[in-house]
């Protein structure tokens, strides 16, 4: 098509060896007017911002979209940030305010401006990256589902498997959430491969679990400190620039001893 | 990525013809022949007989210079190389263009001299020849070594090495690969030529900052980390079809 010819020759660079394992196909320049509009969904699903929880609590939703997406609490489903956005962006949400009232795009790109709910524009880049292809996402440290008796608080954290689950209440997430900010190089994301029989009750282990680096690469250093947090599930680094997201895994390999 | 033959019958011709004998034959033939390597800037030149030039050939030491000289051929070595010949294979002496042979710490400062990192690019060098990869310059490729499985004309190579000289001094970054873009550049580089970033950390385990002699090689340890793209477009498509 002549438009991306166009895009690839002002682009520049077409190695002319041997493989190039990463296509440039992404890179569209497009003229005035084509920009591609998404359509709204009709009959997407609703949920209601909780300021204190910097997170969505889903009122009806509607889709096979949350299968994969938000955690449950108490039987109750909460989305963070970048799955409301995500959401909201495609036109599968409605997001409401307290007083039912709907929040406009613009505001819910406040709210990754102001990084509440420990979000940033950086990762929701990453998170919508890879949603966009399938990928099932999670934050670290976070389980997918946690069911409780009544006398528990509505909304807790901890593990899920045996009895022994810590519980805290709604303030400390918020608090856990806000240190998530605080570190340059942080696990951010469980990745989970695209699954259609996935179910939150029983998600298996993660593919990797993703860091996302906005300063400098890593050093070695950096690597096996959170490599060390990981518990043995691979680790993944990315970085965005640009709205290009690129991801790079360290390896320590042994190199073999040639007869 | 595994090894990639070049062509039928590359494999067990390589199997049958190990390179640690090569270099066996090698280091025999040069120790016989009492040879002397040139002293020269940053390189080091030997006149070889015929049966060294097989050798060297084989076991990609040096680049064959072209002369008139006959029967002589002449070789020019990198100074890991000739380092490597003389310390550790130990079957050259070195001259300097006054005939005189240099001592090993002669030898060494001078090549400090040259250059800081030597040490450490040295070292890791010969981390790779001492588990027999054929080792040569990648400069070509934007990386210090490139490292094959064996001889470049039955196999492609595997590796694009960088040193890092890690531990030295309070440093919160790397030294090399500094910058994203850095990462970017090397692995495109890498990658057109169908090689693997393999990153050789070289420490040195606190030994002087001034590695007054090559005794304190010993004292160093490699580390060695591949690096690598991941492309979830690529794993998706695997994964599609493994469900």
């Amino acid at each position: 098509m002549e438009i991306e010819d166009w895009a690839a020759s002002s682009a520049g660079s077409s190695d002319s060896e041997v493989t190039l394992p990463d296509s440039d196909n992404e890179d569209h320049c497009y003229a005035y007017g084509d920009l591609p509009k998404l359509q709204f969904r009709k009959g997407g699903s609703k949920a209601r911002w909780k300021e204190e929880l910097g997170m969505a609590e889903i009122i009806s939703n509607k889709g096979r979209m949350w299968i994969t997406t938000g955690i449950m609490r108490s039987g109750k489903l909460y989305s963070f940030l970048e799955d409301t956005l995500f959401m909201a962006e495609i036109g599968a949400l409605h997001l409401l305010d307290e007083m039912d009232k709907r929040i406009p795009l613009e505001d819910i790109y406040k709210k990754v401006a102001e990084g509440v709910g420990g979000s940033s524009w950086e990762s929701f880049e990453v998170y919508r990256h890879l949603k966009s292809l399938g990928y099932i996402i999670k934050r670290h440290g976070v389980c997918w589902s946690m069911k409780h008796d009544k006398n528990v608080p509505a909304f807790v954290e901890g593990e899920s498997e045996n009895g022994s689950e810590e519980r805290v209440s709604v303030t400390e997430i918020t608090e856990l959430l806000s240190t998530m900010q605080i570190k340059d190089a942080r696990l951010v994301f469980d990745v989970y491969p695209p699954n259609s029989k996935f179910r939150k009750s029983n998600p298996g282990k993660p593919m990797f679990i993703l860091c996302i680096n906005s300063g400098n690469p890593p050093t070695k250093k950096q690597i096996k400190d959170l490599e060390g947090q990981c518990e043995g599930i691979p680790l993944k680094f990315c970085y965005v620039e640009h709205g290009r997201v690129s991801f790079f895994s360290f390896n320590e390999i042994e190199l073999a001893v040639l007869p | 990525m595994g090894p990639r033959w070049k062509g039928k019958g590359s494999e067990l011709k390589a199997l049958a013809n190990p390179i640690s004998n090569s270099i066996s034959d090698l280091q025999s033939s040069l120790i016989e022949s009492n040879s002397q390597g040139i002293l020269s800037g940053s390189t080091v030149l030997l006149a070889t007989n015929p049966q060294q030039t097989d050798l060297l050939n084989q076991t990609c030491f040096g680049r064959p210079v072209i002369t008139v000289d006959k029967p002589n051929q002449w070789f020019q070595f990198s100074l890991e190389e000739a380092f490597y010949l003389y310390h550790s294979l130990k079957c050259i002496k070195i001259v300097d263009g006054n005939h005189n042979i240099k001592t090993v710490n002669e030898l060494w400062d001078y090549m400090v001299s040259k250059r800081a990192s030597f040490p450490d690019f040295f070292k890791a060098y010969s981390h790779l020849r001492v588990k027999n990869w054929v080792v040569r310059s990648g400069c070509q490729y934007g990386v210090d070594f490139v490292a094959y499985r064996h001889h470049p004309s039955l196999v492609h190579s595997e590796y694009g090495v960088l040193v890092f000289s890690d531990g030295n001094g309070n440093r919160n970054g790397n030294d090399r690969l500094r910058v994203w873009s850095d990462f970017q550049c090397t692995l495109r580089l890498c990658g057109s030529v169908a090689k693997t970033l393999l990153i050789l950390h070289v420490n040195r385990n606190g030994e002087d900052v001034i590695c007054s002699s090559p005794s304190c090689l010993d004292g160093f340890s490699v580390d060695e980390q591949t690096i690598t793209r991941w492309n979830p477009e690529r794993c998706r498509e695997d994964q599609a079809a493994v469900n």
